[in-house]
Formats: structure tokens, C-alpha cells, sequence
């Protein structure tokens, strides 16, 4: 990649936004604000998730986490993490768009504990309503074409089907689904959310035709999150360039690739 | 006095306190956050039209760090 010959981050569209990176980074688990920070701005990502949750009285109209997000001048994607129903996150979105000032919200309705599955249904019915109330829903969601179907029926222009569980690191489990719905939905925006564990991961997605990948264990837990921003943020563009590339198609049986014509100490096989 | 939930917490507070009294006697400051009653959200315009009533389950939410 050179980005003298302008082979790097051509700018794209989601939410009604144009951007260069096509990678969307989480802000949680990080050792320090500073780290995030600079994690954040190595990855080059303009699209940042952030999270709602209790406040003490007396903690103020702010905190240093926001504070930094804010100065950083990138887009925040809230999400509805911890909502075990469409109600739930539904009430969360709302509140979110009232404080981070967004109508972008990444609807995560939880079905199961154990493996932190989306709950299909409802996140159907979640973001049936808030595509009604003016949301731009990001939903977060399996790798189930059928899901994915009804998502896009009731509106939803972005879907974010999962690569494997919440922080399992263990990258794309099954990237047949994935292609299946990338060839379903050639007109949507789509994004690889959860699972992601090595930049190699993220080339994959990216490889399959994904619009963009969404992590955040992956860098925030790495041994130095910072250079694993930095992997990350080559990793995608790769990805993307191999995808836009056309890889070659394969083949059952070798092929040599340096020409036969003219190689000496020839023996014919037998 | 009656008695309310905040933030998981029980509360006691003044009777026919609307939202934005509610925020003061807690000690909140005036933004930052969001809140929700009965896990319905209540918007700042409407602040002043929401009382708070004996067994409230009131939450006040505030921007962290998320996945």
C-alpha cells in the first residue's frame, strides 16, 4: 500500500456521513484514557462507540472519559449494551440521543448470557421503532440471513451481524453466513461487530466485501493497544483493497507460475 | 416525604417535586445526563411537567466508555 499513489482510505458513506476509515473502534477496557485516546487516533477510525450507564449525584455534568471524546472530534456511535428487551433499548437509545447529541445508536439487545447473543426478535421490534423515531440504527445482530432480512424490512439501512461472541476474540466462525449476506444485501451497509481477536480477522471481513469492522477487545486488550491500533488500521485497509482488487479465483490443482516454456534440464514426467 | 427509587438506590424526597427539583435536591448538576422514570425516558423539555411520585423507579444516566 502507498499512500503516495492514494491507494489508502477512500472515503465512504454510512449514516449519512462521509468518511475515510472504514473501521469503527470501541472505547471500553482500555488501561488508562490516555491509552484510549491515543489508540484511538493511531487507528485513524472517525467513528467511536460510547455507552450510558448510572450516575452518583455529585459527579457533575461530565467526566474525563467524555471530556476526551468529545475534544476528539469524531463521530460517537451510542449503543443500548446491557438491554434485555426492545423496551429497554429503546428507552436507552432515546436517552442517549438526548445527551450524546446523535441520532445514531447501535441497537444491542441482548438474548442470551451466556454468549451475549443478540435477541432477534427483539431487535427487530426495537428497531422497527426507533427507524419510526428517527433513529439511524446500527443493529447488532447474528449471522442469520432470515435476521438479517426482517432487519432490512422494517428499515434498517446498516446491519452489523457478529464475526463470533462479544470479546471471544475468536474472529469470523462461520464467514459463509456472512458472504451469504453480503451477496443478499449488495445495497446495505454492512459491518463485522464482535468477536474480532487479530487484525488477520478484520482483513477476512473486509476480504468477504464488509463495509467496515467494529471492535474493540481486540485493540483495548492487547499488549499494547496502541500498535495494535496501528495493526488494525492497515489490516482493514488490506482487506479492503484486496476486495475492491478482485482476488484471483482458486483452482483444485498447482499451476506454476513461472513460465515452462524453455525450462532447461527438462524431464518428462512419467 | 415520599419514597423512591434512584439509581437503584431507596430515596426519600419532598412531595410534588417535578423532575428538575428532583435533580437539585439530589445534588446533579444541570446536564450531563439523562433520565428515565419507570424505565420511560422523560426529555429535559418536559422536565418541569414530570412529579415524582411515591415509588418512582428513577434513573439518571451519564456517558462511559463502551464496546
Amino acid at each position: 500500500m502507498n499512500e503516495e499513489l492514494g491507494m489508502r482510505n477512500e472515503e465512504w458513506k454510512i449514516g449519512g456521513k462521509t468518511l475515510s476509515s472504514r473501521l469503527l473502534i470501541g472505547s471500553a477496557l482500555y488501561p488508562s484514557p490516555a491509552n484510549m485516546e491515543d489508540a484511538i487516533k493511531t487507528s485513524g477510525s472517525q467513528i467511536v462507540t460510547v455507552a450510558l450507564r448510572r450516575q452518583a449525584a455529585g459527579e457533575g455534568g461530565g467526566n474525563q472519559f467524555w471530556d476526551i471524546i468529545k475534544s476528539m472530534g469524531i463521530e460517537v456511535l451510542p449503543n443500548t449494551a446491557g438491554s434485555h428487551s426492545a423496551k429497554e433499548a429503546i428507552t436507552t437509545a432515546q436517552m442517549a440521543r438526548e445527551v450524546f447529541g446523535t441520532n445514531w445508536v447501535k441497537l444491542e439487545v441482548i438474548g442470551d448470557q451466556y454468549n451475549l447473543q443478540p435477541d432477534p426478535f427483539e431487535t427487530v421490534k426495537a428497531a422497527e421503532i426507533l427507524i419510526k423515531e428517527g433513529f439511524e440504527v446500527f443493529p447488532y445482530t447474528t449471522d442469520d440471513l432470515v435476521v438479517a432480512k426482517r432487519l432490512a424490512d422494517v428499515g434498517c439501512k446498516i446491519l452489523m451481524p457478529w464475526g463470533s461472541p462479544i470479546g471471544s476474540g475468536r474472529g469470523l466462525m462461520n464467514p459463509s453466513n456472512l458472504t451469504a449476506i453480503r451477496k443478499q444485501f449488495p445495497d446495505l451497509q454492512l459491518i463485522v461487530d464482535a468477536g474480532i481477536g487479530k487484525p488477520s480477522d478484520a482483513t477476512q471481513a473486509m476480504e468477504l466485501g464488509y463495509d467496515g469492522v467494529l471492535l474493540n477487545s481486540a485493540i483495548a486488550l492487547a499488549q499494547d493497544p496502541v500498535k495494535m491500533a496501528n495493526a488494525f488500521r492497515y489490516a482493514i485497509d488490506a482487506g479492503r483493497l484486496g476486495y475492491e482488487s478482485g482476488t484471483m479465483q482458486e483452482r483444485e490443482f498447482a499451476s506454476p507460475s513461472t513460465p515452462t516454456v524453455g525450462t532447461p534440464f527438462w524431464h518428462q514426467f512419467a | 416525604m415520599i419514597k423512591v427509587s434512584v439509581n437503584g438506590e431507596l430515596k426519600e424526597l419532598n412531595e410534588d417535586l417535578n423532575i428538575k427539583e428532583m435533580i437539585v435536591e439530589l445534588g446533579y448538576k444541570k446536564e450531563g445526563f439523562a433520565v428515565a422514570v419507570n424505565t420511560t425516558f422523560i426529555a429535559i423539555k418536559t422536565y418541569e411537567d414530570t412529579i415524582i411520585k411515591e415509588g418512582d423507579t428513577i434513573d439518571i444516566l451519564a456517558p462511559v466508555q463502551g464496546g
